[in-house]
């Protein structure tokens, strides 16, 4: 078997082995859909608000959490760790490329996130009604902008953990990071909502691929080329980090220390 | 999809020379230049230097390090020259904090000397860490490589994709290693689930599953009970005598003893010495100490009168005393004869001093070891 073959096949194993912690894990998001829902749906009771209109919003708020989810289960505290605990040093002494092996990782662990944002999407559109789905071609364009959702959060997550190379420690980058991409993706409120110069700034961003890209086209608020903009701007962030990644660890490398053992 | 590797298949290990040489290479048959061998690993002037914070005491020195930071430059590798022949087999011993794990990592491709160079094979690990990190396996005492929460078995077969061995091969080795590590009763165990004696004996055959050239045991035996270290160092001795290179770190002198002639002590990243393991031991390792129950009181003064070339001290009470000696002035047998005339000898035991405690004593400047340095 192809060695990030194997890599992926074995975490796709592992992510079973702890359901209690997923299952907690997960009891965050759905929270965190729940409030977003009721809230916006007293908000935009009276009619539309900017551009949206309470359906619109509820799929909009659908893949704010299923961007939360994927590659948000525990992949980023299992790279994060290795790097803390030093156990990094054995992933170097193996002839596989780190970046390469780390997102075969990611993807192993993705079926399982797949499988609950399908489900907790399914449920949600039965209590609150059916969603007005896009015409075909944006159908697509939405599909393929949800494909580049999963490189791009893996690269997120990948480069804030490679960030403890430098600080030794996790839970603040994570903080901030959540605190960054909740912001500037539009998971927490749809970019539209933002004073306009943080709302250009966001939306050129590669965070905005990460809810905010993959929402309109679904909403249809990004018809014809605007939809395909952003996603080639999606594109763009993905093979940009992807190369940024790279850089980083190189940097890492040449300072890394690992202590005891 | 592959079925997982089960022992319990009957699988066998290879049975003749020549199977065993197919999934076993002699390491140093790539190494020899008109039938001698060179150099597998090579570091000159290998150097690291660690950075670390200079802060000062308590939280005003914390504060104060916010805003105006020092650092200090430790330097925990210092300009080593190392060349390790292919075949070899190297102890690399020192207290803790001596740069020991450092000089394997560096020796190993994980970390990047500050200055000098490390080359593997020929390779430098930066450049080729792909390439180098076929021809070496790895073992920390204190990590696994095993997936935590998959079972052994899983865990093997991922090497196995990882380093692309074939699956006769990797049967074979397993099988081989199965005799001495008994991996069986592990196979269907998850990794966190493993007891750090049964963690190390699968973290053994993860290390040489697919037959590196060298190999790095960093305190392999590092907190085992006595049978389990035995089969450990039974395994590494096996791996030495096919060809394998390796490169033993350990406190343990029982790791070193019977399994390698060369050793390297260091002390604050410098090479203190690097030659014969046979002639420090026997230049320093001379002293015994003998504690003795006996039955009745001894007064100490008449031990010491009987054994005028030893050094006899006081126990905790009367009937137990210490009796230190040169082994090469006197025996056990003599020293233990010498007691039973005195009283009946209830209970003794022998201390042989560790390859610290001739560290210690390089150290402390009573021992000079520099000379002898090959």
């Amino acid at each position: 078997m192809n060695p990030y073959l194997a890599l992926a096949r074995a975490q796709a194993r592992s992510v079973l082995a702890y359901r209690g912690n997923f299952a907690l894990g997960l009891g965050g998001f759905l929270f965190q859909l729940v409030a977003l829902l009721a809230v916006w749906r007293v908000v935009l009771s009276n009619g539309p608000i900017g551009s949206f209109d309470w359906p619109q919003m509820r799929s909009y708020l659908l893949v704010a959490f299923a961007s939360g989810v994927i590659v948000g289960m525990g992949a980023d505290y299992r790279m994060a760790s290795r790097i803390v605990q030093g156990d990094v040093a054995l992933d170097i002494v193996k002839p596989v490329d780190y970046q390469r092996a780390r997102f075969a990782e990611a993807f192993g662990g993705v079926w399982i996130e797949v499988a609950v944002v399908l489900l907790v999407g399914g449920v949600t559109l039965v209590l609150f009604g059916g969603m007005a789905w896009p015409g075909w071609s944006e159908t697509m364009l939405f599909l393929c902008s949800m494909l580049l959702l999963f490189p791009l959060k893996f690269l997120v997550v990948y480069m804030s953990g490679l960030a403890c190379f430098w600080t030794q420690h996790y839970v603040g980058i994570q903080w901030a990071r959540v605190a960054v991409v909740n912001l500037f993706s539009g998971a927490l409120i749809p970019l539209a909502y933002l004073p306009s110069w943080l709302a250009a700034a966001a939306k050129w961003s590669p965070f905005a691929g990460l809810t905010s890209t993959p929402g309109l086209i679904l909403v249809g608020q990004a018809p014809g080329r605007e939809g395909f903009v952003l996603v080639a701007v999606q594109l763009f962030w993905v093979v940009t980090m992807w190369l940024a990644a790279r850089g980083l660890w190189n940097k890492a490398m040449a300072r890394l220390t690992v202590n005891g053992g | 999809m592959n079925p997982a590797p089960d022992l319990a298949n009957g699988c066998e290990g290879p049975t003749t020379a020549e199977e065993f040489r197919r999934i076993w290479p002699d390491t140093r048959a790539f190494h020899t230049v008109e039938g001698r061998a060179v150099a597998i690993v090579e570091a000159e002037q290998m150097t690291k230097v660690f950075r670390r914070p200079d802060k000062g005491p308590g939280l005003r020195g914390s504060l104060k390090h916010l805003f105006v930071r020092r650092f200090d430059d430790k330097v925990a590798v210092d300009h080593v020259d190392l060349s390790i022949e292919a075949g070899e087999a190297v102890a690399y011993v020192g207290p803790n904090g001596a740069g020991k794990s450092t000089s394997v990592k560096l020796l190993s491709g994980i970390l990047v000397p500050t200055s000098g160079t490390v080359r593997i094979d020929g390779l430098s690990p930066q450049k080729d860490r792909e390439e180098v990190a076929k021809r070496i396996g790895v073992l920390f005492g204190q990590r696994t490589q095993l997936w935590w929460d998959l079972p052994v078995r899983e865990s093997f077969a991922v090497l196995r994709d990882l380093y692309s061995i074939d699956h006769g091969t990797f049967r074979q080795r397993l099988a081989r290693f199965n005799e001495v590590l008994e991996l069986e009763e592990l196979m269907p165990v998850l990794g966190r689930k493993l007891s750090l004696g049964q963690r190390m004996r699968a973290d053994l055959a993860a290390a040489m599953l697919h037959a590196p050239r060298v190999v790095y045991l960093d305190e392999p035996t590092i907190g085992l009970d006595l049978s389990v270290k035995d089969r450990v160092r039974q395994f590494f001795r096996t791996v030495r005598d096919e060809g394998t290179t390796v490169m033993l770190t350990s406190h343990d002198l029982g790791d070193i003893e019977g399994f390698c002639r060369r050793l390297v002590i260091v002390d604050t990243g410098r090479v203190i010495f690097d030659g014969d393991l046979k002639a420090v031991k026997d230049a320093f390792a001379r002293e015994r100490i003998l504690h003795v129950e006996t039955e009745t009181a001894v007064p100490l003064d008449t031990a010491r009168e009987i054994l005028p070339n030893a050094v006899v001290t006081a126990g905790e009470n009367p009937t137990r005393f210490s009796i230190r000696f040169d082994r090469f002035v006197l025996t056990a047998g003599h020293v233990i004869g010498a007691v039973t005339a005195l009283s009946n000898v209830v209970d003794f035991s022998v201390d042989e001093p560790g390859i610290e405690d001739v560290i210690r004593r390089v150290y402390s400047g009573d021992l000079q070891l520099a000379g002898e340095a090959a």
